[in-house]
């Protein structure tokens, strides 16, 4: 372990882009379904590290289209998979990073994501039928970034989130659901998309996030749990939505995400000496811009996108 | 020379591609004959040498196609060579694919089940799979389908309990059931057997029980509290237990809202007598497992609930002698003196325990502002409310000494305490965490550019 040093950006962008020509790869094979995802987190992070275009873009987008179902409107996690709102908001996210909304047909995915939300204001994840807080943020957070927030009931969609509230402040994955960093993440952020931070108690959530940090200076999803890399992400960018950032110990945070680096060939572990992936390499590089680290792109808490593709999208003139 | 390569390559695919297929059909064979499996391990081929073969087959288990080098199967337990894995998935993941991509027919479908459940069992997280299968037992209702399927999802669980998916596939499959108006208490009591052989410190497992509870009869409830007393106390670090715990006592306060008034207030006299034993019981595992976050943290939710509840039956019924908020404040009180003079230990648990009684009074001081200034006034047997966080962290008080005193004072002259975040800070600084409350607040960076712009409407 000993002292994780600086961000080894370089090592990383040259692991996410030898990653994503791995495909063949067992452990490549039985991740096929959510290489969609897999997609954000990596193009996600070489944007982070001024890094995107180390990739083709148009391969990149032409690819991400052959996972469009054109009759749903929503995208399956590969080729051949099928439509989820988890695989449309990757979709839609990783076509932001691009500029190339305009490759959708914004309509037909917006009608998508807009017909899965249910009588009470919750949202499914697809035809099936699970309900889940985070649905509620992939529909509120995809809609949003397509402008077309209007194509659902707002009002109840934040009262269906505001019933998974605890006492304890956090939320879960549904109405009485156990408080979850990553559900905690999810309502936030819709939250404060809708406008909504009002029904949040910052003190008492903030108090619970703050709990996270654990003595070595990673932070937790749950009460007694190690900590992991990737709530870096989750507490963090909640922390920032709600003002209470100053209640953790940023050096300490970065020191622990800067230890899980493989620092010979590059990317991020969930805690020090493990065995590195993708997810925990997004989510170690975005903590990282959460804290202003040197030589990584601001990341907007609520959009999980860099600020200035946000920005592009939000203060570009209306459609 | 180079044709004859590419030529030599292909046949070499080939004969790996039949290889799968071969395994793929007695792996599927095995699982046709054999609806019980309830485990299944992927072993280390050495490992898988020394499992007992006692069957006899056609194949000598030297010869590379022989299923019984990668295949074994005996007591409702399959194991799988770990060596042909990659081949068997391919296979499977072949096989599917092409019937779900020629979906008609009966025959059609009894192939899409067979191939589905071969590569789920291999690969559980492929939704699309398990949405096939939802396809076809769409079609017409059969109760005993859709029994054989939660056995599926209960095999695979087993070996790969946070499995989302598979979780998400039972809950649609009993739902299903649910709405075909059959008695799902049965079931129920299935699920809850279940999840607690996969529930250690399994925060999608005990979602999925949290899920079943309003399935679940007041009795069932009743039941489900009682039979869990035991788990818990056998995992005092697993928060998750004690979340099942509150969302059961919950739902047993929404079941006193019935139209008999005298059944409703049987049920609540019940429920707070429940409360009452939750309580001691709490406070006893507190006492014999020191310094366990999720002790404490079912407590905050108890005690709170507790003081209001006793707070509002004070105000409708004429207090006569002691208070019983008070009483029960002095008790807490009491507790939090008990681990503050505990004497330290090797692991540094006391001190742990220390921290978290002080963090717990905090909590209730702040959350029941309706009680801070009897709860400030009570401390005084112990100290202030400042001394006891200093003690509860000896180092701080050496170090921070005057940062502690700063931000106390803050927090002594609000009432509003939206502004002021001193108790957090405190706490921030008991955990050892920051250096002083000037650096914490210097942490605090460029947010407000961001929440601008997404205030914006």
């Amino acid at each position: 372990m000993g002292d994780g040093g600086e961000l080894a950006a370089e090592k990383h962008v040259r692991y996410i882009v030898t990653v994503e020509k791995r495909k063949d790869s067992f452990e490549s094979l039985v991740m096929e379904h959510i290489r969609l995802n897999g997609a954000y987190w990596g193009l996600t992070t070489l944007d982070l590290l001024h890094k995107l275009r180390a990739v083709e873009a148009d391969e990149v987008i032409e690819w991400i289209m052959s996972c469009y179902h054109p009759e749903s409107g929503g995208f399956g996690g590969n080729v051949g998979h099928d439509a989820h709102v988890l695989y449309t908001l990757s979709a839609v996210q990783v076509l932001c990073l691009f500029d190339r909304l305009d490759a959708l047909d914004v309509d037909k995915v917006a009608d998508y994501i807009a017909g899965l939300q249910n009588e009470d204001g919750s949202f499914s994840g697809d035809i099936w039928g699970e309900v889940d807080t985070r649905f509620s943020y992939i529909a509120i957070c995809t809609l949003s970034l397509l402008h077309r927030l209007e194509k659902i009931n707002v009002q109840k969609a934040v009262d269906y989130i505001v019933s998974c509230k605890n006492l304890d402040g956090g939320f879960g994955a549904m109405p009485g659901g156990e408080s979850h960093a990553g559900q905690i993440f999810c309502c936030v952020g819709a939250l404060a998309i809708t406008g909504s931070l009002h029904h949040i108690d910052r003190d008492l959530l903030g108090w619970w996030l703050c709990e996270r940090q654990c003595k070595e200076g990673g932070l937790n999803g749950r009460p007694e749990k190690l900590a992991d890399v990737c709530y870096s992400w989750w507490v963090l960018s909640s922390l920032i939505m709600i003002d209470r950032v100053h209640w953790i110990d940023k050096d300490k945070l970065a020191k622990f995400i800067l230890n899980c680096q493989d620092k010979e060939n590059g990317g991020i572990s969930d805690r020090p000496d493990n065995a590195v992936d993708i997810y925990h390499t997004y989510f170690g590089v975005a903590g990282l811009s959460l804290m202003e680290y040197p030589g990584v792109k601001p990341m907007d808490p609520a959009y999980a996108l860099p600020l200035d593709v946000v920005n592009r999208i939000f203060l570009r003139k209306e459609h | 020379m180079e044709q004859e390569a590419v030529t030599a390559l292909v046949a070499d695919q080939e004969e790996v591609a039949l290889l799968g297929e071969g395994i793929l059909h007695h792996f599927e064979e095995i699982l046709h004959q054999d609806p019980l499996i309830d485990e299944v391990g992927f072993l280390h081929p050495t490992q898988f040498q020394s499992l007992e073969h006692s069957q006899t087959g056609y194949w000598t288990s030297e010869a590379p196609e022989c299923p019984r080098r990668y295949l074994w199967c005996k007591d409702h337990k399959l194991a799988i060579s770990m060596e042909i894995l990659p081949k068997l998935y391919r296979a499977a993941r072949h096989a599917y694919s092409n019937s779900a991509a020629a979906k008609d027919g009966p025959l059609m479908e009894i192939d899409l089940m067979r191939h589905s459940k071969a590569l789920l069992i291999l690969c559980p997280d492929m939704l699309t799979a398990w949405n096939s299968r939802k396809m076809v037992l769409s079609v017409n209702y059969d109760f005993t389908k859709l029994k054989d399927e939660l056995q599926l999802c209960a095999l695979i669980l087993s070996y790969s309990p946070i499995n989302e998916s598979t979780g998400s596939h039972r809950r649609w499959v009993i739902k299903k059931v649910s709405e075909h108006n059959q008695d799902v208490s049965e079931l129920i009591e299935r699920e809850s057997v279940l999840v607690k052989e996969i529930a250690e410190m399994n925060y999608r497992a005990w979602r999925h029980r949290c899920w079943l509870i309003p399935y679940m009869t007041r009795e069932q409830v009743l039941n489900e509290l009682k039979k869990s007393t035991r788990w818990n106390e056998l995992h005092v670090a697993d928060n998750c237990c004690f979340h099942y715990r509150r969302s059961l006592l919950l739902a047993l306060l929404d079941s006193c809202h019935v139209e008999d008034t005298e059944d409703s207030l049987d049920r609540k006299s019940e429920v707070h007598l429940m409360w009452k034993e939750e309580l001691t019981w709490n406070e006893m595992l507190i006492k014999r497992y020191q310094g366990r976050e999720s002790l404490w943290i079912h407590r905050r939710f108890l005690s709170q609930w507790w003081v209001k509840f006793l707070l509002s039956s004070e105000e409708t019924e004429c207090a006569a002698g002691t208070s019983l908020v008070d009483l029960f404040l002095a008790q807490e009180i009491y507790l939090l003196s008990d681990c503050l003079n505990a004497p330290a230990d090797e692991f540094g648990e006391a001190c742990v325990q220390t921290e978290l009684a002080a963090l717990y009074i905090l909590w209730i001081s702040k959350q029941v502002p309706a009680v801070k200034l009897k709860l400030e006034k009570r401390l005084h047997s112990v100290g202030s409310l400042e001394d006891v966080l200093a003690r509860a962290c000896p180092l701080l008080k050496a170090e921070q000494g005057h940062a502690l005193q700063h931000t106390y004072r803050v927090t002594d002259e609000t009432t509003t305490y939206d502004r002021c975040d001193a108790p957090l800070n405190l706490l921030i600084l008991i955990k050892g965490l920051f250096g002083t409350p000037t650096a914490a607040a210097a942490a605090a960076y460029s947010v407000g550019h961001c929440l601008c712009r997404l205030r914006r409407p």
